[in-house]
């Protein structure tokens, strides 16, 4: 059984994200929203990168600094050396001073979060991207070296595919976690951002319509309308606007025709007694879901 | 129902919550903005004591709001809000400095103790490949081609005799710090931690990958051991190998030790959930997986530095002894008070 607003939302983009609730050490269940997989590929290639961008930069640096001082091997070891450690720790020094968040992943507007709902720890934070060797830099080193020569080819091949089995995860488990969320308890969620928009009614709701006019809608469609009334004005709004206003008056049964001009006037006056009504209705334990429910008759 | 009762005009309590609201949210708004993108440092002192009391109000709005309103969009927003507020308030703590003090002084020995039933299962195994290597590698020489791998190997081999052995490796002359360094930073360091990271993360294989990787390395080491000892340099071997080797073993026995952890919690959960229990554990694997990789680095530094300047077998063995008894008491000796 899902919620009314579960079915609005769906009703209203079929395309929606995949949803699940943490918990706040407060007790509050919250929603959020799990991160495509596109979204995180395409974070993750944006921070690799990022990456490479800042290797090359520091080889010029080192060229640039110590090029015809210093023994061109030794540059080499410490260019390698530094790529090494900047590979290990440029995930762990952004998600732990960003809050979860890497350069790639506010880019795409991704955040990690603990599964849980606490907080996230910088042990969790070290655990998952400790794991990121093992599943995207081998995996990626093995797929470059197919071509390559040395040794057979099935062997690499074989290495390959076992190494792929961890990169693809993601695709295996309901909360899309790598081995490295697995390890340390997180997940990646999309970041919310909605801003507050004007509310739709005054204070009052007028008392033109009777209770079983009112009755005659529950939350579902309460809600469709509320959506309707915040798209922005166009043509396709007006038609559908016009559409509804139609339909609301032959279920209501209401004596006069509504002009044109005053549809979308007549609709918020409906909407504000509608959900004045319905939420009197709900604060006394009769809470309709939609213009089929037989609460209170 | 005949009559059609006309409603009484009503106040709706969705809007009188939101306008007594609405101040708090907005003020939240800034702050998280702020907080976002430039991060909570941006924040006043006073803005700072303020957010959290934003956060819980946040929190209650939204508790009331799904009890009374019926507004769809103030739902999300709240929503939305609350969750904002939320992943700025408990995210990471940001003391690094304090937190690597108390990870070196506590939060390393006490997950090495944690899992000392892992440290001496890898430990065995390690071992136990050292003694196969040996085995094998004693009779018949050829092994040895079989186990080291020519980048390891550096041209030692069935082939080598003892004289060679003595005085391009044991006894070397220290080649000064460039070579010494170029050594360590390009090969050993990378290589060692690689070996670390890989036995600690195919844990998550079950831990049959991690054994056989720990194995490999007992094996690698038995078998120049028997070729040393083929040519009467065990003992000098020992004490040429002890001064790093003790150090970079002991890395890789603890890395072993938190994959074993992992492959433990993941294919015996107990009365947690499969994920749940991975979850549990992996903080703390981790733990001895950072300290197995300052070990290394430190092993690194014995290695590139120490080994060829020390240039006695007892002078060696005593310093192996040493920073062997330096590591256990530190890791095993008990300490008060847990980690976060």
């Amino acid at each position: 059984m899902i919620s009314v607003n579960e079915r609005t939302a769906r009703f209203l983009n079929p395309v929606a994200r995949v949803r699940r609730e943490i918990v706040t050490p407060e007790g509050v269940p919250l929603q959020v929203e799990l991160a495509d997989y596109g979204e995180r590929l395409g974070a993750f290639l944006l921070d690799f990168v990022f990456l490479i961008l800042t290797n090359i930069l520091l080889y010029l640096a080192l060229i640039f600094v110590g090029g015809w001082a210093v023994d061109r091997r030794v540059m080499f070891t410490i260019a390698l050396f530094l790529g090494f450690l900047i590979r290990n720790l440029y995930f762990v020094y952004f998600e732990l001073s960003w809050r979860g968040v890497t350069p790639g992943k506010r880019i795409v507007g991704l955040r990690v979060i603990d599964r849980r709902g606490g907080p996230l720890l910088q042990n969790a934070v070290i655990a998952r991207n400790i794991m990121r060797e093992l599943e995207a830099f081998l995996p990626l080193g093995a797929l470059l070296s197919i071509g390559g020569t040395g040794s057979v080819l099935w062997e690499r091949l074989a290495l390959a595919l076992w190494l792929l089995l961890f990169a693809l995860l993601p695709f295996f488990n309901r909360d899309r976690m790598r081995g490295g969320d697995l390890l340390a308890g997180t997940m990646v969620i999309a970041m919310p951002k909605r801003r507050l928009l004007a509310d739709l009614v005054e204070v009052t709701a007028s008392a033109e319509f009777t209770e079983r006019q009112l009755r005659a809608y529950g939350v579902f469609e309460l809600q469709i309308l509320e959506e309707l009334l915040r798209r922005p004005d166009s043509r396709e709004t007006m038609r559908l606007r016009q559409e509804v206003c139609e339909r609301v008056c032959r279920k209501i049964e209401w004596p006069d025709p509504v002009p044109p001009r005053e549809t979308l006037d007549f609709l918020r006056r409906f909407y504000t007694a509608e959900r004045g009504f319905l939420e009197r209705e709900q604060l006394y334990g009769r809470r309709h879901e939609d213009k089929n429910s037989t609460v209170g008759r | 129902m005949s009559e059609p009762i006309p409603a009484k005009p009503l106040a709706l309590k969705s809007s009188e919550f939101r306008r007594g609201r609405e101040q708090g949210w907005s003020a939240l708004e800034l702050l998280l903005d702020r907080a976002e993108r430039r991060g909570v440092k941006s924040l006043r002192p006073a803005e700072l004591e303020q957010l959290p009391l934003l956060y819980r109000s946040a929190l209650s709005s939204l508790s009331v709001a799904r009890a009374i309103a019926l507004d769809r969009h103030l739902l999300l927003y709240l929503e939305d809000l609350a969750l904002r507020a939320f992943l700025v308030v408990y995210g990471p703590r940001r003391d690094l400095l304090g937190s690597c003090r108390d990870f070196l002084r506590r939060g390393f020995p006490l997950a090495v103790q944690g899992a000392r039933w892992h440290v001496l299962v890898t430990l065995f195994v390690l071992l136990a490949g050292c003694v196969a290597g040996f085995m094998l590698t004693i009779g018949d020489e050829a092994w040895f081609n079989t186990f080291v791998p020519a980048a390891l190997a550096g041209g030692r081999g069935p082939a080598s005799t003892r004289a060679e052995l003595l005085d391009d490796e044991i006894f070397r002359a220290w080649p000064g710090v460039i070579d010494s360094f170029l050594i360590v930073a390009n090969f050993l360091f990378q290589h060692n931690t690689m070996v670390g990271i890989l036995s600690f993360s195919l844990g998550i294989a079950a831990g049959v990958p991690t054994l056989l990787l720990i194995g490999y390395q007992g094996l690698v080491l038995g078998s120049f051991l028997a070729l040393h000892a083929n040519r009467g340099l065990a003992l000098d071997f020992i004490g040429w190998v002890s001064i790093h080797g003790i150090t970079e073993l002991g890395a890789i026995v603890l890395c072993g030790a938190g994959g074993l952890l992992i492959a433990e919690k993941a294919l015996f959960p107990g009365r947690y959930s499969r994920v749940e229990s991975l979850a549990r554990v992996g903080g703390e694997a981790a733990r001895i997986a950072i300290g197995a990789v300052l070990l290394f680095f430190l092993a690194a530094i014995l290695e590139g530095g120490f080994r060829q300047l020390v240039a006695s077998t007892p002078l060696r063995l005593l310093i192996g002894i040493s920073v062997a008894a330096c590591w256990i008491t530190y890791l095993a000796v008990p300490r008060r008070g847990d980690t976060q």
